[in-house]
């Protein structure tokens, strides 16, 4: 399994980055970011969407920030722990994130712009040439989307990270930089409902920081993650919730692993609530709710009315807390 | 006080002690001892009689009798929890795999490998690869026509494709380059005109006709299907099964397993200065490989020497002869120079040989004595695209049923077809795992007819030890009812089963397997044995043993070089085995089968018994005693009625080899003669057959479907465990393992016939996580004819964790799942619809089974404590003739079976009658082959 070649690139600041970015785009090269790796990497070995030029984020001053309001984009997750002040809640979905092993090199930044999967594209090169590529990586051919055939508009792979949802619940922004200045998104803006595009990262920027505001910290709640297995797997399903305690209004809700992006659900939290809190029957008809609300399709392990079916009990447990 | 030093180091006899306080030497301070005075204690050991047998005055309790080896128990090793002996080497790193060894001047080879399913290869053009600088071979079906396979009947390999590629990932072409990175390059410069052709896989699809069948058999074909394999095998009276009192009627399907073994394969070829080929490889079964190299390129198997490197897990998925074995040494042939070839993991799930994908239908009935009156099941096996070891597990998906219980009549139709998949072959509990698993699910429901316990229905029909089953296998020694009795009260079974809330279970599922296959594939076991050991001991006292069996990972080494230290009562590291090559081990059958303990550690115990005698015979002629009253003891022989009175091993040894230098001996099994004489008989005999039962605890989530094995009390009967270390790792390791193929595992086919998750990430083998308490409990029947008593504990193990499992998580939610694996999504289906049925809104609603035992329960419990007894006498007495199936139902042993009971019949063709009733794969037996059709093509 050997990589294609590439160059790797050390900026060691921030602005030293994106002049190197500004650089290879002018001189029409393309590339790619890499924090931990533990994402790009296992694609190039499969030679999924590589490019010549590789920029590593590592070797940047003052990009490790942890605290309860900050936290830089290169922080390895093994570190994202309540010892480091971090939100339980975060820490809760950090700490389910694939093996200890890969957590100690996978780094935040890296799993908000996890790079969206399917099992017809998260293959090796023989492997998608039997089935005549796809259109996320199409190699020239045009290729059609092979989990919704006759459609090769939109890429309907899946976002499987596990932070992003517990970042929205608790209403953080990611800060943004490249060529053309820093910008600040509040985290629910971030991504965009496309398979390949992902996100709203132009080229040459790369995600820098991620801030909360201040009172996430008086906001509690849950994650729950769906997968075969308690270790290495992506979640198959995810739902994130959280709220200020003794106010249920407050509360937020989140899904990952569902769609191609992470996404808030305020309408269904806001239906529930137009009827007035009620407890536990409120819980059941937010559950069914958020059930009928979210669409995955075929292209992860488990199949997908499953995964739909499980938002409703994933959803109960999240909130389960507003109970007690 | 400080000692002074007094004289050079290294010289002997110097000034200080030349032994610490705890009996060790000090370094350079021994008085140099004559070679190989043996071991790093130079004091001898006490006789070890909590490991003698006490048939021959020691202290081992034997309540199965007296072993035909007893005499031959120093005390040593047998019995006593080893590391394995190759354990330092991969500890720290140093054991060489395939892909470790490293040769001068070794070129990379890869390999083009077909995008299709099902295509016939029009053209390929190889200019432009062999133009690319760096390119130094390349190869194609067309460097060898000769066709191979694992088993001499079905040779329908080939290095690379002749004429069709036959799945996505068959091999098309190689290239060996300078390296990696060229060799990958080369790969997309070769041009392959192909004509697509319609592919098949649904194996239901297979048993139809095809415009253009997988592969062609000529006259023996069956008509036009896709069909590489039927049986029919039917034993027993067939009236039994009408009116029975209970009856269970399962429909399952399986899907196909990988091995998940962590080594991919990796090869080397080189072709030595005098032109013989050094073939490096992890095989399970070199001799195959060997055989096979020698057809594919033409050469004498003398100028073969296959190499095993160690094997970094095998299964079964290391057993066949492989094309990329071959590819290695053409490329290497071409290039003059050795070839690498190493698999990603794709590849490896390409080449697959992993357990079948199966439809597996059981009927089964009891009658009112609750005497299983019939088993009749229907296997339909896919085979993916080559024959492997399909032939052989065509058979044991039925024949490997017909015990552990007495059974009034067995039915079965198997077939096995071709499709555009990788090929399906042998893994760990090859062919006997689902259909197990699907008996024993069975035996649970009709026990909850009958309203009795599942432990006492299984108590209560178990055929005896020295028996034969209904199909003719000869069973001897049986542990299966102690089995029983252990897991049963360990896991507290009599307060917990059926009384536990929703969500949690038990469940209980028995094992049976072969302990070695008694026909070895190659040749007539009466004209060749199975295995052969040479033992050689020079002057320095080592002990270097020769054996072709292929240590995987079990132990086997371990195993040889145990029960030499017993026999020869010396320390473990005075036994150095050698196994690797070809060249220098006797021919050995390999590690499959699990028949190296049986087979090879029988032959390793003849032929040091043979050294034995001989150093024996010198300690007589030294010390005046005959060998009847010599002890033979950690390095030393003396006078059994003083101890005084005795000679090194040492100095016997050398009187013995005053005449004619190294000793040297050779020692062979080979298995008796046994079983019947119908088409099929072979298939599944064994000269000793293992026995096992489990106990799994679950818990449910009744929300989400997902199951959590919490704990498993696993008994197994291993006859004697040689190193109760390795035995109870083989318990773990296969819990492991078979709960990955009830709970979590499956190759996925999607919608368009490509395998879907040919990776780690998604091919889900449980994790740590996943792992439940594994309680593994020995049980020791002692085998008259195994090593010490030994059986097999290698594969066994498997089979009973998958039925306790799916019986457990009925006793906990009452729903009886036949898809495997039970991932949650299955389970949470069959969750949905057990709430429409019981018109629940919440799955914590549901009612889990409860039972209360009716009037056959005492009667079952006072048959079973009866058995019992008989056991006892059969299994002790000196008479072990064999107790034939069909006691239990009233008939006499002494009259054949077919004089006594109208209608008793073996039969392996279907009457014309039964046609028309017959299951799934039975439907092969509608289809006439080709040379009953007028077709000799």
């Amino acid at each position: 399994m050997l990589m294609p070649p590439f160059t790797l690139h050390h900026p060691t600041t921030v602005d030293a980055a994106c002049e190197l970015a500004a650089e290879l785009m002018a001189a029409g090269e393309s590339f790619d970011w890499v924090a931990g790796g533990t994402d790009l990497l296992a694609n190039y070995k499969w030679h999924i969407n590589t490019k010549p030029h590789v920029i590593s984020l590592a070797r940047i001053e003052g990009t490790s920030t942890i605290s309860a309001n900050e936290l830089g984009c290169m922080i390895r997750l093994a570190d994202l722990t309540e010892a480091n002040g971090v939100h339980p809640v975060i820490v809760q979905a950090a700490s389910k994130v694939a093996s200890s092993l890969i957590r100690t090199n996978a780094t935040l930044g890296g799993n908000l712009c996890l790079d969206t999967r399917c099992f017809w594209y998260n293959q090796g090169e023989d492997w998608r040439r039997s089935i005549d590529w796809c259109h996320k990586a199409d190699c020239g051919t045009g290729a059609d989307c092979r989990v919704i055939p006759n459609q090769n508009t939109l890429c309907v792979a899946t976002y499987q990270g596990d932070i992003a949802p517990t970042l929205m619940v608790l209403g953080a922004s990611v800060h943004l930089i490249g060529p053309n200045g820093a910008r600040t998104v509040p985290i629910d803006a971030f991504y965009q409902l496309d398979g390949m595009k992902k996100n709203v990262l132009e080229e040459g920027e790369f995600l820098l920081k991620v801030t909360l505001p201040d009172d996430a910290e008086k906001r509690t709640g849950s994650y729950q993650k769906l997968r075969v297995r308690d270790t290495w797997d992506f979640p198959e399903a995810g739902v994130a919730a959280s709220w200020i305690e003794g106010d249920p209004a407050s509360l937020v809700i989140a899904t990952t692993a569902l769609e191609s992006i992470p996404r808030c659900h305020p309408d269904e939290v806001a239906a529930i609530f137009a009827d007035g809190w009620n407890g536990a029957a409120s819980v059941k008809a937010l559950s069914s709710a958020m059930q009928k609300s979210v669409k995955p399709v075929n292209n992860t392990a488990l199949p997908p009315r499953y995964r739909k079916s499980m938002v409703r009990v994933l959803t109960k447990r999240a909130i389960q807390g507003l109970l007690e | 006080m400080i000692v002074m030093s007094g004289g050079y180091r290294q010289q002997p006899g110097g000034a200080g002690k030349t032994t610490r306080k705890d009996g060790k030497r000090v370094a350079g301070k021994q008085a140099f001892p004559p070679p190989g005075s043996g071991g790093s204690n130079p004091t001898m050991a006490p006789r070890d009689l909590d490991f003698i047998p006490e048939m021959v005055g020691g202290k081992e309790a034997q309540p199965a009798g007296a072993h035909v080896h007893d005499r031959a128990r120093t005390g040593t090793s047998v019995g006593k929890p080893t590391a394995l002996v190759d354990s330092n080497a991969k500890v720290t790193g140093q054991a060489w795999y395939g892909d470790d060894v490293r040769l001068a001047n070794e070129v990379i080879g890869k390999i083009l490998r077909s995008p299709h399913h099902y295509a016939r290869i029009k053209s390929i053009d190889t200019s432009k690869v062999e133009a690319l600088p760096g390119v130094l071979a390349v190869a194609t079906g067309a460097d060898s026509p000769h066709q191979f396979g694992v088993l001499p009947v079905t040779k329908d390999e080939h290095a690379m494709a002749v004429e069709k590629v036959r799945h996505v990932g068959d091999l098309v072409a190689s290239v060996a380059a300078v390296d990696e990175a060229t060799a990958m390059e080369a790969l997309n410069l070769f041009e392959v005109e192909y004509e697509v052709l319609e592919p098949v896989f649904d194996p239901k699809k297979g048993l139809e006709d095809a415009d253009e069948p997988i592969h062609w058999r000529g006259k023996y074909h069956l008509a036009r299907t896709n069909v590489q394999k039927r049986v029919f095998q039917e034993f027993g009276d067939r009236s039994l099964v009408e009116k029975p009192l209970a009856s269970s009627h399962g429909k399952w399907k399986m899907a196909g397993v990988h091995h998940g073994f962590t080594e991919p394969h990796a090869v080397v070829a080189h072709w030595d200065p005098n032109g013989r080929l050094q073939l490096y490889t992890p095989q399970q079964v070199p001799h195959y490989t060997h055989r096979a190299l020698a057809t594919v390129l033409d050469v004498p198997m003398h100028q073969i020497n296959v190499i095993r490197t160690f094997v970094g897990g095998g299964f079964g998925g290391k057993s066949d002869p492989f094309p990329h074995e071959m590819c290695a040494a053409i490329l290497a042939r071409k290039s003059g120079r050795p070839v690498r070839i190493t698999f990603d993991r794709e590849e490896v799930y390409w080449i697959n040989r992993g357990r079948h994908p199966s439809h597996i239908e059981v009927k089964m009935t009891a009658d009112e004595d609750a005497r299983i009156s019939g088993f009749d099941i229907d296997a339909l096996i896919d085979g993916g695209g080559f024959a492997s070891f399909g032939h052989v597990t065509s058979y044991y998906n039925g024949v490997l049923a017909t015990a552990p219980y007495e059974l009034g009549s067995f039915h079965y139709t198997g077939a096995r077809v071709w499709t555009n998949k990788p090929a399906s072959g042998a893994m760990r509990g090859h062919g006997a795992v689902n259909t197990r698993c699907a008996v024993e699910v069975g035996l649970d429901e009709m026990s909850e007819q009958m309203q009795v316990d599942p432990i006492d229905l299984r108590l209560a029909n178990l055929l005896p030890p020295h028996s034969r089953t209904i199909s003719g296998f000869r069973i001897t020694s049986n542990g299966m009812r102690e089995a029983l009795e252990k897991v049963r009260e360990g896991s507290e079974w009599d307060n917990k089963f059926r009384q536990m809330p929703l969500g949690k279970g038990l469940g209980i599922g028995c094992g049976f397997f072969i302990s070695g296959s008694g026909l070895p594939i190659h040749w007539d076991p009466n004209r060749f044995p199975h295995a052969t050991v040479h033992i050689q001991v020079d002057m320095d006292g080592g002990v270097t043993v020769h054996t072709g069996a292929a240590d995987i990972g079990q132990g086997s080494t371990t195993a040889v070089a145990q029960v030499v230290s017993e026999v020869l009562a010396l320390p473990l590291e005075m036994i150095h085995v050698r196994s690797h090559e070809s060249d220098t081990s006797p021919v050995d059958l390999g590690s499959y089968s699990s028949r190296v303990t049986f087979m090879n550690a029988n032959a390793a115990i003849r032929a040091a018994l043979e050294i034995r005698e001989q150093i024996l015979a010198a300690a007589w002629e030294i010390l005046g005693y005959h060998p009847n009253n010599l002890v033979l003891n950690d390095r030393r022989i003396y006078y059994k009625h003083d101890p005084a009175i005795g000679v090194s091993y040492l100095k016997a040894l050398h009187k013995a080899q005053e005449d004619k230098g190294a000793l040297i001996a050779s020692g062979a099994y080979r298995s008796p003669p046994m079983g019947g004489v119908h088409k099929g008989a072979a298939a599944g005999l064994a000269p000793a057959y293992s026995f096992s039962a489990y106990v799994a605890e679950v818990d449910v989530d009744v929300e989400t479907g997902i199951i959590k094995c919490t704990k498993v009390w696993a008994a197994h009967d291993c006859g004697k465990a040689l190193n109760p270390l390795a035995v109870k790792g083989q318990i773990i390791g296969s819990c492991h393992m078979g709960l990955g193929q009830v709970l979590s595992e499956k190759m996925v086919y999607g919608r368009t016939g490509h395998l879907q998750n040919p990776n780690l990430l998604e091919y889900k083998i449980p994790s740590v996580h996943e792992m439940p308490h594994v309680v593994p409990i020995i049980v020791e029947s002692c085998d008259p004819e195994g090593p010490f008593g030994a059986k097999e504990a290698g594969e066994g193990p498997l089979l009973p964790i998958l039925p306790a499992v799916v019986n457990a998580v009925y006793d906990a939610i009452g729903i009886r799942l036949r898809d495997l694996p039970l991932t949650p999504d299955v389970v949470f289906k069959g969750i949905e619809k057990a709430m429409k049925a019981a018109d629940v809104d919440d799955p914590l609603d549901l009612e889990s089974p409860r039972v209360t035992h009716g009037d056959l329960q005492p009667i079952l419990v006072k048959r079973a404590a009866e058995h019992k007894l008989r056991d006892q006498a059969r299994q002790r007495s000196e008479d072990t003739s064999q107790y034939v199936n069909g006691v239990l139902f009233g008939f006499d042993p002494n009259i054949p079976l077919e004089d006594q009971v109208e209608g008793w019949r073996t039969a392996t063709e279907p009457d014309p009658e039964q046609l028309a009733e017959l299951g799934l794969a039975g439907k092969a037996w509608l289809k006439k082959e080709q040379r009953h059709m007028g077709g000799d093509e």
